[in-house]
Protein backbone atom coordinates (compact mmCIF):
# COMPACT_ATOMS: atom_id res chain seq x y z
CA UNK A 1 0.00 0.00 0.00
CA UNK A 2 1.36 3.33 -0.99
CA UNK A 3 0.49 6.20 1.25
CA UNK A 4 -1.66 8.92 -0.24
CA UNK A 5 0.14 12.14 -1.06
CA UNK A 6 -0.64 15.37 0.75
CA UNK A 7 -2.27 16.67 -2.43
CA UNK A 8 -4.65 13.70 -2.52
CA UNK A 9 -5.42 13.88 1.18
CA UNK A 10 -6.21 17.59 1.08
CA UNK A 11 -8.56 17.15 -1.86
CA UNK A 12 -6.49 17.89 -4.96
CA UNK A 13 -7.55 20.39 -7.57
CA UNK A 14 -10.98 20.83 -6.00
CA UNK A 15 -9.30 21.97 -2.79
CA UNK A 16 -7.21 24.48 -4.71
CA UNK A 17 -10.33 25.81 -6.42
CA UNK A 18 -12.12 26.05 -3.10
CA UNK A 19 -9.25 27.87 -1.42
CA UNK A 20 -8.00 30.26 -4.07
CA UNK A 21 -10.61 33.01 -3.77
CA UNK A 22 -10.77 32.81 0.02
CA UNK A 23 -6.98 33.07 0.14
CA UNK A 24 -6.61 35.84 -2.43
CA UNK A 25 -9.38 37.89 -0.78
CA UNK A 26 -7.65 37.56 2.60
CA UNK A 27 -4.37 38.70 1.12
CA UNK A 28 -5.97 41.69 -0.64
CA UNK A 29 -7.76 42.71 2.52
CA UNK A 30 -4.63 42.46 4.67
CA UNK A 31 -3.26 45.99 5.08
CA UNK A 32 0.17 44.65 6.00
CA UNK A 33 0.76 43.26 2.51
CA UNK A 34 -2.03 44.53 0.24
CA UNK A 35 0.24 47.23 -1.19
CA UNK A 36 2.35 44.57 -2.87
CA UNK A 37 -0.70 43.60 -4.92
CA UNK A 38 -1.71 46.99 -6.24
CA UNK A 39 -1.43 47.71 -9.96
CA UNK A 40 -1.42 44.03 -10.87
CA UNK A 41 -3.78 42.33 -13.26
CA UNK A 42 -6.10 40.58 -10.84
CA UNK A 43 -6.99 37.79 -13.26
CA UNK A 44 -3.33 36.94 -13.76
CA UNK A 45 -2.63 37.28 -10.04
CA UNK A 46 -5.43 34.90 -9.19
CA UNK A 47 -3.87 32.29 -11.48
CA UNK A 48 -0.55 32.81 -9.70
CA UNK A 49 -2.29 32.26 -6.37
CA UNK A 50 -3.67 29.01 -7.76
CA UNK A 51 -0.23 27.91 -8.86
CA UNK A 52 1.13 28.76 -5.43
CA UNK A 53 -1.60 26.82 -3.62
CA UNK A 54 -1.11 23.82 -5.91
CA UNK A 55 2.57 23.90 -5.01
CA UNK A 56 1.95 24.36 -1.27
CA UNK A 57 -0.56 21.49 -1.31
CA UNK A 58 2.16 19.24 -2.70
CA UNK A 59 0.44 19.08 -6.07
CA UNK A 60 1.70 18.72 -9.62
CA UNK A 61 3.45 22.06 -9.84
CA UNK A 62 6.47 22.92 -11.85
CA UNK A 63 7.50 25.73 -9.56
CA UNK A 64 11.23 25.77 -8.94
CA UNK A 65 13.18 27.75 -6.41
CA UNK A 66 14.79 29.69 -9.23
CA UNK A 67 11.40 30.70 -10.69
CA UNK A 68 10.27 31.95 -7.30
CA UNK A 69 13.49 33.83 -6.78
CA UNK A 70 13.23 35.54 -10.17
CA UNK A 71 9.53 36.31 -9.76
CA UNK A 72 9.96 38.00 -6.38
CA UNK A 73 13.31 39.71 -6.95
CA UNK A 74 11.84 43.11 -7.81
CA UNK A 75 9.83 43.32 -4.60
CA UNK A 76 11.85 43.86 -1.49
CA UNK A 77 9.95 41.56 0.79
CA UNK A 78 10.49 41.20 4.52
CA UNK A 79 10.11 38.38 7.01
CA UNK A 80 6.94 40.16 8.11
CA UNK A 81 5.51 40.01 4.58
CA UNK A 82 6.23 36.31 4.32
CA UNK A 83 4.76 35.61 7.75
CA UNK A 84 1.61 37.54 6.86
CA UNK A 85 1.08 35.40 3.76
CA UNK A 86 1.69 32.25 5.81
CA UNK A 87 -0.85 33.41 8.35
CA UNK A 88 -3.44 34.13 5.67
CA UNK A 89 -2.81 30.71 4.21
CA UNK A 90 -3.36 28.98 7.57
CA UNK A 91 -6.48 31.01 8.33
CA UNK A 92 -7.89 30.23 4.88
CA UNK A 93 -7.40 26.50 5.35
CA UNK A 94 -8.78 26.63 8.89
CA UNK A 95 -11.91 28.38 7.64
CA UNK A 96 -12.36 25.60 5.10
CA UNK A 97 -12.13 22.97 7.82
CA UNK A 98 -8.76 21.51 6.82
CA UNK A 99 -7.32 19.51 9.76
CA UNK A 100 -4.44 21.12 11.64
CA UNK A 101 -2.03 18.31 10.77
CA UNK A 102 -2.52 18.92 7.05
CA UNK A 103 -2.19 22.68 7.51
CA UNK A 104 1.12 21.97 9.19
CA UNK A 105 2.32 19.99 6.18
CA UNK A 106 1.24 22.76 3.79
CA UNK A 107 3.05 25.34 5.93
CA UNK A 108 6.15 23.18 5.81
CA UNK A 109 6.18 23.17 2.01
CA UNK A 110 5.58 26.92 1.84
CA UNK A 111 8.36 27.55 4.37
CA UNK A 112 10.77 25.53 2.25
CA UNK A 113 10.86 28.29 -0.36
CA UNK A 114 11.14 31.22 2.05
CA UNK A 115 14.76 31.97 1.21
CA UNK A 116 13.94 32.00 -2.51
CA UNK A 117 10.94 34.30 -2.10
CA UNK A 118 12.90 36.68 0.12
CA UNK A 119 15.96 36.45 -2.11
CA UNK A 120 18.39 35.39 0.54
CA UNK B 1 -2.47 16.74 -35.83
CA UNK B 2 -2.32 19.56 -38.33
CA UNK B 3 -2.58 23.24 -37.49
CA UNK B 4 -2.50 26.27 -39.77
CA UNK B 5 -0.79 29.40 -38.52
CA UNK B 6 0.35 32.46 -40.44
CA UNK B 7 0.60 30.68 -43.78
CA UNK B 8 2.27 27.54 -42.46
CA UNK B 9 0.80 24.07 -42.10
CA UNK B 10 2.39 22.58 -38.99
CA UNK B 11 2.13 18.97 -37.88
CA UNK B 12 1.90 18.84 -34.09
CA UNK B 13 3.56 15.66 -32.84
CA UNK B 14 1.90 13.54 -30.14
CA UNK B 15 2.67 15.03 -26.75
CA UNK B 16 3.71 18.31 -28.34
CA UNK B 17 1.89 21.59 -27.70
CA UNK B 18 0.79 24.15 -30.26
CA UNK B 19 3.39 26.51 -28.82
CA UNK B 20 6.20 23.98 -29.25
CA UNK B 21 5.08 23.16 -32.78
CA UNK B 22 4.99 26.79 -33.83
CA UNK B 23 8.42 27.41 -32.31
CA UNK B 24 9.85 24.29 -33.97
CA UNK B 25 8.85 25.83 -37.29
CA UNK B 26 10.60 29.08 -36.51
CA UNK B 27 7.50 30.96 -35.38
CA UNK B 28 7.35 33.04 -32.24
CA UNK B 29 4.68 33.70 -29.67
CA UNK B 30 5.16 35.93 -26.62
CA UNK B 31 5.32 32.96 -24.25
CA UNK B 32 6.57 33.63 -20.74
CA UNK B 33 5.65 30.96 -18.21
CA UNK B 34 4.81 28.06 -20.58
CA UNK B 35 2.61 26.51 -17.92
CA UNK B 36 -0.77 28.09 -18.34
CA UNK B 37 -0.38 30.92 -15.88
CA UNK B 38 0.76 34.07 -17.66
CA UNK B 39 -1.61 33.95 -20.65
CA UNK B 40 1.00 35.61 -22.82
CA UNK B 41 0.76 32.92 -25.51
CA UNK B 42 -2.98 33.24 -26.14
CA UNK B 43 -3.92 32.52 -29.74
CA UNK B 44 -7.27 32.35 -31.45
CA UNK B 45 -8.81 29.32 -33.12
CA UNK B 46 -10.64 30.58 -36.20
CA UNK B 47 -11.66 27.04 -37.07
CA UNK B 48 -11.64 23.86 -35.01
CA UNK B 49 -12.30 23.15 -31.34
CA UNK B 50 -9.49 23.14 -28.80
CA UNK B 51 -9.30 20.75 -25.83
CA UNK B 52 -10.77 22.08 -22.59
CA UNK B 53 -7.36 22.05 -20.92
CA UNK B 54 -6.16 24.77 -23.29
CA UNK B 55 -8.87 27.15 -22.05
CA UNK B 56 -8.86 26.14 -18.41
CA UNK B 57 -9.26 29.11 -16.12
CA UNK B 58 -9.96 31.58 -18.94
CA UNK B 59 -13.00 33.77 -18.60
CA UNK B 60 -16.07 32.68 -20.47
CA UNK B 61 -16.03 35.79 -22.65
CA UNK B 62 -12.47 34.95 -23.71
CA UNK B 63 -13.25 31.29 -24.31
CA UNK B 64 -16.22 32.16 -26.48
CA UNK B 65 -13.92 34.16 -28.75
CA UNK B 66 -11.91 30.99 -29.38
CA UNK B 67 -8.85 32.21 -27.51
CA UNK B 68 -6.73 29.58 -25.81
CA UNK B 69 -3.28 29.05 -24.31
CA UNK B 70 -0.90 27.70 -26.96
CA UNK B 71 1.35 26.24 -24.24
CA UNK B 72 -1.50 24.12 -22.88
CA UNK B 73 -2.93 22.89 -26.17
CA UNK B 74 -2.34 19.41 -27.52
CA UNK B 75 -4.83 19.57 -30.38
CA UNK B 76 -7.26 16.74 -31.03
CA UNK B 77 -8.52 18.10 -34.32
CA UNK B 78 -7.25 20.25 -37.15
CA UNK B 79 -7.07 23.91 -36.16
CA UNK B 80 -6.79 27.16 -38.03
CA UNK B 81 -5.12 29.71 -35.79
CA UNK B 82 -4.61 33.42 -35.71
CA UNK B 83 -2.27 35.47 -33.57
CA UNK B 84 -4.11 37.18 -30.73
CA UNK B 85 -4.45 40.89 -31.33
CA UNK B 86 -3.40 40.56 -34.95
CA UNK B 87 -6.93 41.03 -36.17
CA UNK B 88 -7.07 42.13 -39.76
CA UNK B 89 -6.85 45.80 -40.73
CA UNK B 90 -9.89 47.38 -42.40
CA UNK B 91 -10.33 50.54 -44.41
CA UNK B 92 -12.96 52.81 -42.98
CA UNK B 93 -13.97 56.44 -43.10
CA UNK B 94 -15.08 59.07 -40.60
CA UNK B 95 -18.76 59.49 -41.46
CA UNK B 96 -19.76 62.01 -38.85
CA UNK B 97 -18.30 63.98 -35.96
CA UNK B 98 -20.48 65.44 -33.26
CA UNK B 99 -19.48 67.25 -30.09
CA UNK B 100 -21.30 65.67 -27.15
CA UNK B 101 -19.75 67.98 -24.59
CA UNK B 102 -16.85 70.36 -24.17
CA UNK B 103 -14.54 67.36 -23.70
CA UNK B 104 -16.13 64.53 -25.67
CA UNK B 105 -16.64 63.88 -29.38
CA UNK B 106 -18.89 61.30 -30.87
CA UNK B 107 -17.20 59.89 -33.96
CA UNK B 108 -19.07 57.56 -36.30
CA UNK B 109 -16.97 55.37 -38.58
CA UNK B 110 -18.31 53.48 -41.56
CA UNK B 111 -18.47 49.75 -40.76
CA UNK B 112 -16.11 48.00 -43.17
CA UNK B 113 -17.23 44.88 -45.06
CA UNK B 114 -16.31 41.78 -43.10
CA UNK B 115 -15.66 43.68 -39.88
CA UNK B 116 -17.21 42.00 -36.86
CA UNK B 117 -17.66 43.33 -33.36
CA UNK B 118 -19.79 43.14 -30.28
CA UNK B 119 -20.89 46.40 -28.72
CA UNK B 120 -18.44 47.34 -25.96
CA UNK B 121 -15.36 45.83 -27.60
CA UNK B 122 -12.63 48.17 -28.76
CA UNK B 123 -10.75 48.88 -31.96
CA UNK B 124 -7.37 50.31 -32.71
CA UNK B 125 -7.99 53.36 -34.89
CA UNK B 126 -5.13 54.37 -37.17
CA UNK B 127 -4.71 57.71 -38.89
CA UNK B 128 -3.50 57.42 -42.47
CA UNK B 129 -0.19 58.97 -43.33
CA UNK B 130 1.69 58.87 -40.05
CA UNK B 131 0.17 55.70 -38.55
CA UNK B 132 -0.68 57.31 -35.20
CA UNK B 133 -3.13 54.93 -33.55
CA UNK B 134 -5.36 54.89 -30.48
CA UNK B 135 -7.78 52.44 -28.91
CA UNK B 136 -11.48 53.36 -28.78
CA UNK B 137 -14.48 51.38 -27.58
CA UNK B 138 -17.52 50.83 -29.77
CA UNK B 139 -20.79 52.01 -28.21
CA UNK B 140 -23.01 50.88 -31.06
CA UNK B 141 -24.58 47.54 -31.90
CA UNK B 142 -23.44 45.66 -35.01
CA UNK B 143 -25.24 46.58 -38.18
CA UNK B 144 -24.60 50.29 -38.52
CA UNK B 145 -21.85 52.86 -38.21
CA UNK B 146 -19.30 52.31 -35.44
CA UNK B 147 -20.00 54.87 -32.71
CA UNK B 148 -16.94 55.96 -30.74
CA UNK B 149 -16.72 58.43 -27.86
CA UNK B 150 -13.46 60.32 -28.02
CA UNK B 151 -12.10 62.24 -25.05
CA UNK B 152 -10.66 65.52 -26.30
CA UNK B 153 -7.26 65.82 -24.72
CA UNK B 154 -5.27 69.07 -24.78
CA UNK B 155 -2.65 68.53 -27.45
CA UNK B 156 -4.09 65.07 -28.12
CA UNK B 157 -2.63 63.97 -31.42
CA UNK B 158 -5.56 61.82 -32.49
CA UNK B 159 -8.44 63.45 -30.65
CA UNK B 160 -7.70 66.98 -31.91
CA UNK B 161 -7.30 65.68 -35.45
CA UNK B 162 -10.67 63.90 -35.25
CA UNK B 163 -12.45 67.21 -34.56
CA UNK B 164 -12.15 68.10 -38.24
CA UNK B 165 -11.82 64.66 -39.73
CA UNK B 166 -15.31 64.22 -41.17
CA UNK B 167 -14.97 62.49 -44.52
CA UNK B 168 -11.38 61.40 -43.90
CA UNK B 169 -10.25 57.83 -44.55
CA UNK B 170 -8.93 55.87 -41.57
CA UNK B 171 -7.81 52.32 -40.87
CA UNK B 172 -8.95 50.19 -37.99
CA UNK B 173 -7.98 46.90 -36.42
CA UNK B 174 -10.16 44.80 -34.22
CA UNK B 175 -12.29 44.08 -32.60
CA UNK B 176 -10.65 43.37 -29.27
CA UNK B 177 -11.55 42.79 -25.66
CA UNK B 178 -14.02 40.96 -23.49
CA UNK B 179 -16.12 43.94 -22.49
CA UNK B 180 -19.39 42.93 -24.13
CA UNK B 181 -22.78 41.57 -23.21
CA UNK B 182 -23.01 37.81 -22.77
CA UNK B 183 -26.14 36.36 -24.30
CA UNK B 184 -27.93 33.51 -22.61
CA UNK B 185 -28.24 34.81 -19.06
CA UNK B 186 -31.19 37.22 -19.12
CA UNK B 187 -31.89 36.67 -15.41
CA UNK B 188 -28.45 37.77 -14.21
CA UNK B 189 -28.32 41.29 -12.69
CA UNK B 190 -25.84 43.64 -14.35
CA UNK B 191 -23.82 46.45 -12.84
CA UNK B 192 -22.16 48.87 -15.28
CA UNK B 193 -19.89 51.56 -13.87
CA UNK B 194 -17.44 53.91 -15.47
CA UNK B 195 -15.98 57.36 -15.73
CA UNK B 196 -15.67 59.72 -18.68
CA UNK B 197 -15.66 58.01 -22.05
CA UNK B 198 -15.69 54.70 -20.17
CA UNK B 199 -19.38 55.20 -20.83
CA UNK B 200 -18.88 54.12 -24.47
CA UNK B 201 -18.29 50.41 -23.78
CA UNK B 202 -20.88 50.46 -20.99
CA UNK B 203 -23.44 51.92 -23.37
CA UNK B 204 -22.51 49.17 -25.83
CA UNK B 205 -23.14 46.50 -23.21
CA UNK B 206 -26.37 48.22 -22.17
CA UNK B 207 -27.70 48.49 -25.72
CA UNK B 208 -26.91 44.83 -26.36
CA UNK B 209 -28.60 43.82 -23.10
CA UNK B 210 -31.75 45.82 -23.88
CA UNK B 211 -31.82 44.53 -27.46
CA UNK B 212 -31.57 40.97 -26.13
CA UNK B 213 -34.50 41.53 -23.80
CA UNK B 214 -32.45 41.26 -20.61
CA UNK B 215 -34.91 40.73 -17.77
CA UNK B 216 -32.88 41.14 -14.57
CA UNK B 217 -32.13 44.56 -13.05
CA UNK B 218 -29.41 46.64 -14.72
CA UNK B 219 -27.76 49.49 -12.84
CA UNK B 220 -25.52 51.93 -14.63
CA UNK B 221 -23.26 54.47 -12.93
CA UNK B 222 -21.56 57.25 -14.87
CA UNK B 223 -18.99 59.31 -13.03
CA UNK B 224 -17.34 62.61 -13.88
CA UNK B 225 -15.87 65.64 -12.22
CA UNK B 226 -18.77 67.90 -13.16
CA UNK B 227 -22.29 67.39 -14.48
CA UNK B 228 -21.14 68.66 -17.88
CA UNK B 229 -19.01 65.50 -18.06
CA UNK B 230 -22.11 63.31 -17.92
CA UNK B 231 -22.25 63.79 -21.65
CA UNK B 232 -25.12 61.44 -22.49
CA UNK B 233 -27.20 61.93 -19.37
CA UNK B 234 -30.36 62.82 -21.27
CA UNK B 235 -30.08 59.71 -23.44
CA UNK B 236 -29.41 57.49 -20.42
CA UNK B 237 -32.39 58.79 -18.48
CA UNK B 238 -34.57 58.37 -21.58
CA UNK B 239 -33.46 54.74 -21.82
CA UNK B 240 -34.25 54.26 -18.13
CA UNK B 241 -37.75 55.64 -18.62
CA UNK B 242 -38.40 53.08 -21.34
CA UNK B 243 -36.78 50.07 -19.64
CA UNK B 244 -38.30 49.40 -16.24
CA UNK B 245 -35.37 47.17 -15.21
CA UNK B 246 -32.77 49.91 -15.86
CA UNK B 247 -31.63 52.42 -13.26
CA UNK B 248 -29.05 55.08 -14.07
CA UNK B 249 -27.03 57.00 -11.50
CA UNK B 250 -24.75 59.94 -12.18
CA UNK B 251 -21.89 60.70 -9.85
CA UNK B 252 -20.09 64.04 -9.87
CA UNK B 253 -17.48 65.44 -7.57
CA UNK B 254 -18.06 69.15 -8.01
CA UNK B 255 -21.63 70.21 -8.57
CA UNK B 256 -24.74 70.79 -6.52
CA UNK B 257 -27.02 67.81 -7.01
CA UNK B 258 -29.82 70.18 -7.87
CA UNK B 259 -28.02 70.93 -11.09
CA UNK B 260 -29.07 67.51 -12.33
CA UNK B 261 -32.29 66.80 -14.11
CA UNK B 262 -34.38 66.96 -10.98
CA UNK B 263 -34.75 63.19 -10.77
CA UNK B 264 -32.23 63.05 -7.95
CA UNK B 265 -30.30 60.44 -9.85
CA UNK B 266 -27.19 62.63 -10.04
CA UNK B 267 -25.30 62.40 -6.79
CA UNK B 268 -22.45 64.56 -5.57
CA UNK B 269 -20.12 61.85 -4.39
CA UNK B 270 -17.39 59.71 -5.84
CA UNK B 271 -18.34 56.85 -8.11
CA UNK B 272 -17.30 54.20 -5.58
CA UNK B 273 -19.27 55.97 -2.84
CA UNK B 274 -22.31 56.13 -5.12
CA UNK B 275 -22.07 52.40 -5.76
CA UNK B 276 -21.44 51.60 -2.10
CA UNK B 277 -24.52 53.61 -1.10
CA UNK B 278 -26.66 51.10 -2.99
CA UNK B 279 -25.44 48.30 -0.76
CA UNK B 280 -23.48 45.13 -1.31
CA UNK B 281 -23.39 43.77 -4.85
CA UNK B 282 -25.83 41.04 -5.73
CA UNK B 283 -23.85 37.79 -5.42
CA UNK B 284 -24.95 36.72 -8.92
CA UNK B 285 -24.25 40.07 -10.55
CA UNK B 286 -22.09 40.51 -13.66
CA UNK B 287 -20.00 43.66 -13.44
CA UNK B 288 -18.49 45.88 -16.15
CA UNK B 289 -16.01 48.58 -15.11
CA UNK B 290 -14.56 51.02 -17.63
CA UNK B 291 -12.62 54.24 -17.61
CA UNK B 292 -9.97 55.82 -15.44
CA UNK B 293 -7.47 53.08 -14.63
CA UNK B 294 -6.92 53.59 -10.89
CA UNK B 295 -10.62 53.78 -10.21
CA UNK B 296 -11.37 50.73 -12.34
CA UNK B 297 -8.75 48.69 -10.46
CA UNK B 298 -10.00 49.91 -7.09
CA UNK B 299 -13.59 49.02 -7.98
CA UNK B 300 -12.55 45.64 -9.32
CA UNK B 301 -10.92 44.90 -5.99
CA UNK B 302 -13.98 46.06 -4.05
CA UNK B 303 -16.38 43.93 -6.06
CA UNK B 304 -14.09 40.93 -5.74
CA UNK B 305 -13.68 41.37 -1.99
CA UNK B 306 -17.43 41.63 -1.60
CA UNK B 307 -17.86 38.22 -3.17
CA UNK B 308 -18.20 38.63 -6.94
CA UNK B 309 -15.86 36.16 -8.70
CA UNK B 310 -13.26 37.70 -11.04
CA UNK B 311 -14.76 35.63 -13.84
CA UNK B 312 -17.77 37.94 -13.69
CA UNK B 313 -15.91 41.26 -13.36
CA UNK B 314 -14.94 42.77 -16.70
CA UNK B 315 -12.48 45.57 -16.11
CA UNK B 316 -11.49 47.83 -19.00
CA UNK B 317 -8.93 50.27 -17.59
CA UNK B 318 -8.24 53.17 -19.96
CA UNK B 319 -4.60 54.10 -19.96
CA UNK B 320 -2.93 57.18 -21.35
CA UNK B 321 -1.77 57.06 -24.98
CA UNK B 322 1.66 55.55 -25.27
CA UNK B 323 1.29 53.29 -22.28
CA UNK B 324 0.51 49.63 -22.95
CA UNK B 325 -3.20 49.08 -22.89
Amino acid sequence: MTEKSLYERIGGEAAVDAAVDAFYRRVLADDRIAHHFEDVDMDVQREKQKAFLTFAFGGPSRYTGRDLRAAHARFSLSDGDFDAVMQNLSLTLESLGVPASLIGEVAGIALSVKTDVLNR
Amino acid sequence: MLIHFEGQAIEIAPGETVLQGIERHGGQLPAVCRRGVCRACLVKARRGAVPAAAQKGLKEAIRRQGLFMACQCQPSEELELERCGSAAAFDSCVERVERLSERVLRVDLSAPDGFQHEAGQFIQLERPGDGVSRAYSIASLPGGALELHVALLPGGSMSQWLVGAEGQPVRLRGSFGECHYLAGEPERPLCLAGTGTGLAPLLGVLRAALAAGHRAPIRLYHGSVQTSGLYLWAELTALARRASNLRVVGSVLEAPASEGDGSGAIRVESLDAAIARDGAPHPEERVFLCGQADLVRALQKKFYLSGVPLERIHADAFVAPGAPR
